[in-house]
């Protein structure tokens, strides 16, 4: 194998969950997997900067498709990955009174016919005096993206045939009569026959770099807010449905609560096929439409949206849920254009050729990470 | 927000309560800007952190494009609208943006006539924070006739402790919002449930500038005078005290024919059959008098628990930002 030019089974662009997991998969199978990461570690965006929320469900109150098949992974997800969830924690849902699109006996109904479990409790125990409808006591995990990330990195290290490079930056893609040749900006050239991009916020970049159609998606620049727990709300999460609401929850097992909300926890949209922020500009050429950074170490993030969201917590919540701010993270947020009106969030996996084979995936949700598996199967 | 504009606005330290302000927004495109302009002035001089909820009771002039516009310009997620699927009246759209809002004092303007300086809603609110849990603003002088008629009215037979009067715009504390919320599930004319809360409540006066007044439109008009009527029957007992007065009327002047009938069967030469027919006949409207007055009854409260289950319908609720 020579320095400038080397040949791989599969290249897989992107080391967040689902390119880690892609790689663990083939490296299993013995097959030679070169995994590229433009961050100087794997897990530094969506994967991390994200609820942590293992979906059972509850969100798709107006998707049943995405409800159940939610629930089917769900516990495949927490069998296989047991060690990073944290379940030791009352998961509360609550209907909100006004401005829900779903009313008690609605998403009660719902549950059952999703076949979920779900308790009602007294909505005064936890919301102050009529502002949910209905509450309910839920069976949700979370999942911390640290300890998950650390399980992949050492499953991949004792594999040879695996390769991850941090720090790359990919300059060209060119399609060749049964391989694919990357070239980065080191000079070094790449070649495979099977080209995986995982890049999540990056997706459509990558596909306008090799020339294929870009996803039909909007960008959102989220900021989850990190915060410390008062006693009673340690061991408790709580999502308020379903409309421009809000939720704290455990953030993994971290210790600290995640605390967002519909309507502030994304700062700034994006409707160009390439992500277009105004931001970009005072980022000193750190991130463009052509190449994200990461939102959360640039210096034109935005200014946190604390008072609003914690307000909004606090117009719902009884004084002693309380909790105090501990800092902001970042990241950018892509949503299929179709998947507005019922919220469904799906995984699409999009082979956009054959032989040499390039496929995209977006992913909805952290545990549909299995819809990976038959495009990697049958090769 | 224009240099001058940002000027007349006196400094002092930037509170730290989040304050909302809901405005309500039909067919106002030429006022709006100048409008939103001036309390975002007010606000961003005074608060740390504010939103300004527009509801937009369908308008169908150009008012949603020239808040989106608006509300680019204004950095941060300040300006979020609230768009109603149809037109459904001030009290019901304002209701809306309340329970969206999520400020501990809330700001609500029913309409974006200005005949006072900006600056008068720090002085509102100062005086909530002295203990008022709502504080209204109004107008020395009201002009309208009819509005004067129908307060006169209603404060002459509703029980509220504070009377009712035409008010421009006022603050309320998030105590007072859950309050209200607690007692009525909905909230058909606010008025009058603010005044019946039991929290302490102020006016404010100002000299007002009459020449700012705005015309309604037919449409405005109709709900106006639907909504005078609405309230006037469901928070005074005007009409049901006419009604059970009236059919109590009817029942004692039928027993005084009856009595008459009788009296006249003993002491005059009537013919024969008569007093049997009016008997028959004062008996049978004593009968239907008494059940009137039995159905009114029902009706009153029946209609109270119809009421409760009126609310808004909305379309879309959005954030705007740059
Ligand atoms: C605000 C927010 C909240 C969410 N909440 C939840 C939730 O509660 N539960 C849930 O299940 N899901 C949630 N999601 C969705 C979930 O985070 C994603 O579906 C999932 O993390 C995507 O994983 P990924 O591996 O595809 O992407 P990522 O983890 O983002 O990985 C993509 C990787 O590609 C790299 N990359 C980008 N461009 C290049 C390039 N040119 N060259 C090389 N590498 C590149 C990036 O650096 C990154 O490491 C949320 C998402 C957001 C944004």
């Amino acid at each position: 194998m020579t320095k400038n030019k080397s040949k791989w089974d599969k290249i897989i662009i992107g080391a967040g969950l689902y390119g880690l997991y892609a790689a663990k998969l083939c490296g299993e199978r013995g097959e030679r997997v070169l995994v590229l990461e433009w961050e100087k570690s794997p897990f530094q965006r969506a994967t991390y900067i994200n609820q942590a929320r293992v979906h059972m469900g509850y969100h798709y109150p107006r998707s049943y498709a995405t409800a159940i098949k939610s629930a089917h992974y769900f516990n495949r997800f927490i069998k296989d990955y047991d060690f990073c969830i944290h379940s030791a924690f009352d998961q509360v849902y609550a209907t909100s009174d006004s401005f829900s699109w779903t009313n008690r006996e609605q998403f009660v109904q719902f549950c059952q016919a999703a076949e979920i479990p779900c308790d009602e409790l007294m909505p005064d125990k936890y919301f102050k005096k009529g502002l949910c409808d209905g509450a309910y006591l839920t069976k949700e995990y979370t999942y911390d993206a640290g300890i998950l990330g650390q399980f992949f990195v050492d499953a991949l290290v004792g594999m040879k045939n695996v390769e991850i490079n941090y720090g790359v930056r990919l300059q060209q893609i060119d399609k060749g009569p049964d391989s694919y040749v990357l070239t980065l900006e080191s000079g070094a050239v790449l070649e495979t026959g099977f080209l995986l991009n995982a890049t999540y916020g990056s997706t459509n970049q990558i596909l306008s770099l090799a020339g294929y159609e870009p996803f039909k998606i909007k960008y959102e620049l989220c900021e989850i807010i990190l915060c410390q727990p008062q006693d009673k709300l340690r061991e408790v999460g709580i999502t308020v449905m379903d409309g421009p609401f809000f939720s704290v929850m455990p953030f993994g097992k971290t210790g600290y609560h995640s605390l967002t909300s519909v309507t502030f926890t994304p700062h700034v949209s994006s409707f160009d096929s390439l992500p277009k922020f105004n931001c970009q500009a005072k980022s000193w050429g750190y991130c463009s439409p052509e190449q994200l950074g990461n939102c959360n170490d640039c210096v034109a993030k935005p200014q946190s949206a604390w008072p609003y969201m914690s307000n909004m917590a606090k117009k719902y919540l009884k004084a002693e849920y309380g909790f105090s701010y501990e800092g902001s993270l970042y990241s950018m947020k892509p949503i299929l254009k179709a998947s507005e009106v019922d919220d469904s969030r799906p995984t699409v996996v999009r082979k956009v050729s054959e032989k040499p084979t390039f496929v995209s995936v977006l992913s909805g949700k952290i545990n549909t990470v299995y819809d990976l598996d038959e495009v990697l199967k049958n090769d | 927000m224009t240099r001058q504009q940002e000027k007349k606005v006196t400094v002092r330290d930037k509170e730290k309560n989040f304050v909302s302000a809901v405005i309500y927004i039909y067919n106002d495109e030429e006022r709006i800007r100048d409008f939103l302009e001036k309390i975002n002035a007010v606000l961003s001089a005074n608060f740390e952190s504010y939103q300004i909820i527009c509801v937009n009771d369908a308008s169908d002039d150009n008012s949603l494009a020239v808040i989106r516009e608006i509300g680019k310009s204004i950095s941060g997620t300040v300006i979020n609208v609230v768009n109603m699927s149809f037109y459904q009246g001030v009290e019901l759209a304002m209701n809306a943006g309340i329970d969206l809002s999520i400020g501990d004092f809330v700001f609500e303007f029913d309409n974006m006539v200005m005949d006072y300086e900006a600056e008068l809603m720090m002085y509102v609110y100062d005086r909530s924070l002295t203990g008022f849990d709502i504080v209204n603003a109004a107008p020395k002088k009201c002009g309208r006739k009819t509005s004067r008629l129908f307060y006169a009215v209603f404060n002459r037979y509703s029980r509220s402790p504070h009377p009712l009067r035409t008010e421009n715009f006022r603050v309320l504390s998030r105590r007072a919002i859950n309050r209200v919320h607690s007692m009525s599930k909905t909230i058909p004319y606010r008025k009058a449930v603010y005044a019946n809360c039991g929290l302490k409540i102020d006016t404010i006066e100002y000299d007002n500038d009459r020449s700012c007044t705005k015309g309604y439109d037919k449409e405005t008009r109709y709900q106006r005078k639907e909504m005078a009527s609405d309230s006037l029957i469901l928070f005074t007992n005007v009409a049901y005290k006419m009604t059970l007065l009236a059919a109590v009327f009817m029942m004692v002047a039928t027993f005084g024919i009856g009595i008459y009938t009788l009296v006249s069967y003993v002491t005059e030469d009537v013919v024969s059959g008569y007093t049997s027919m009016m008997l028959v006949i004062v008996f049978g409207f004593f009968g239907v008098f008494v059940i009137l007055a039995v159905i009114i009854k029902y009706l009153s409260m029946l209609m109270e628990l119809v009421f409760s289950k009126q609310k808004y319908t909305i379309e879309s609720v959005e954030t705007i930002s740059e």
